[in-house]
């Protein structure tokens, strides 16, 4: 049996997921609940860095998708945990116990981009958008063109009149 | 009167700090280089806001960076002279329809010319370059007849 069989069969065991192996060496799993007892069982399992933490806006169900990316060194394997969160009150736990740094930096991304809180991430801060009290930008319903006329483009401008058309 | 007569009337050499986070400044490299070589014109890039004469804003600016620039800006020395590189300075450009970028940059600086371009080609900033050394001379007249 190869090394991807094996941890699937491992995690599938432990935690009664179901995984699925894409190419030779990714696993993609969805855990029902919190993920963080199983990203540290992954961590243990030699998958320590964090690659990224992505989220999806799945607006037609009120859902946020938070799906965490980990590679193992030791094993080349890429293993990716999602996990759905509700989109009116995205609350989450923070991974920083398990990654420190290396996952502050992407939740405060995600903060800022999408407004998911995750519990115990002590500066959420925005990267980017110093001084942002509007809706989110990367929420899919927010529309950044209608923002963009309304905020910063002037109609009666000569240069900006075509914007509108 | 020769463009090399009339930077000899300038009292010192033009001393530029540019600002840049994009492809606006991509046209500026060989100006700045020995192809086109921005200094037999008196032009010379310094490292530090306290020693510029001209402010060169290059492509886009983010609503992060605008902050930025002004602080530079309010480093610089008076008389200070702001050129605007690219259409993005002037309506957003390209990225017209970004949450992020700023759309005039005369709504922060008080911007004194605009040179257009996606970028602006070298012979553009040149002939901005003259008009800058046209309005310093401007600039002195009006302080003579004070």
């Amino acid at each position: 049996m190869s090394k991807v069989e094996d941890i699937a069969r491992e995690l599938n065991s432990n935690f009664g997921v179901e995984t699925e192996i894409r190419g030779d060496n990714s696993i993609w799993l969805e855990v029902k609940k919190d993920p963080l007892i199983l990203l540290e069982f992954a961590k243990r399992k030699g998958f320590g860095h964090l690659s990224s933490i992505s989220v999806t806006d799945w607006i037609e169900e009120g859902k946020y998708e938070v799906t965490y990316h980990l590679w193992s060194y030791s094993d080349k394997l890429l293993l990716n945990v999602k996990t759905k969160i509700s989109r009116d009150d995205p609350v989450t736990l923070s991974a920083i116990s398990l990654w420190g740094a290396n996952a502050q930096i992407h939740e405060r991304e995600l903060h800022e981009l999408f407004g998911v809180n995750f519990r115990g991430n002590l500066d959420p801060s925005p990267l980017f958008l110093e001084g942002w009290d509007k809706t989110p930008p990367f929420k899919k319903d927010f529309n950044w063109r209608d923002y963009v006329r309304k905020e910063l483009l002037d109609k009666s401008n000569k240069r900006e009149k075509g914007y509108w058309e | 009167m020769s463009k090399a007569d009339e930077m000899g009337r300038l009292i010192k050499a033009v001393w530029v700090f540019s600002w840049f986070n994009s492809c606006g400044f991509t046209e500026l490299l060989p100006v700045v280089g020995s192809r086109w070589d921005m200094e037999r014109f008196g032009l010379i890039p310094v490292s530090s806001p306290r020693h510029a004469d001209c402010l060169f804003v290059a492509g886009y600016q983010t609503a992060k960076s605008i902050k930025r620039v002004q602080k530079i800006y309010k480093q610089m020395p008076e008389p200070r002279v702001v050129i605007a590189l690219g259409s993005c300075t002037m309506t957003g450009g390209m990225y017209w329809d970004s949450y992020n970028t700023i759309k005039r940059l005369s709504d922060y600086l008080p911007v004194d010319l605009y040179i257009p371009g996606c970028p602006p080609r070298p012979e553009a900033i040149f002939y901005g370059v003259h008009k800058i050394v046209e309005h310093i001379q401007e600039m002195k007249t009006k302080e003579r007849a004070k």
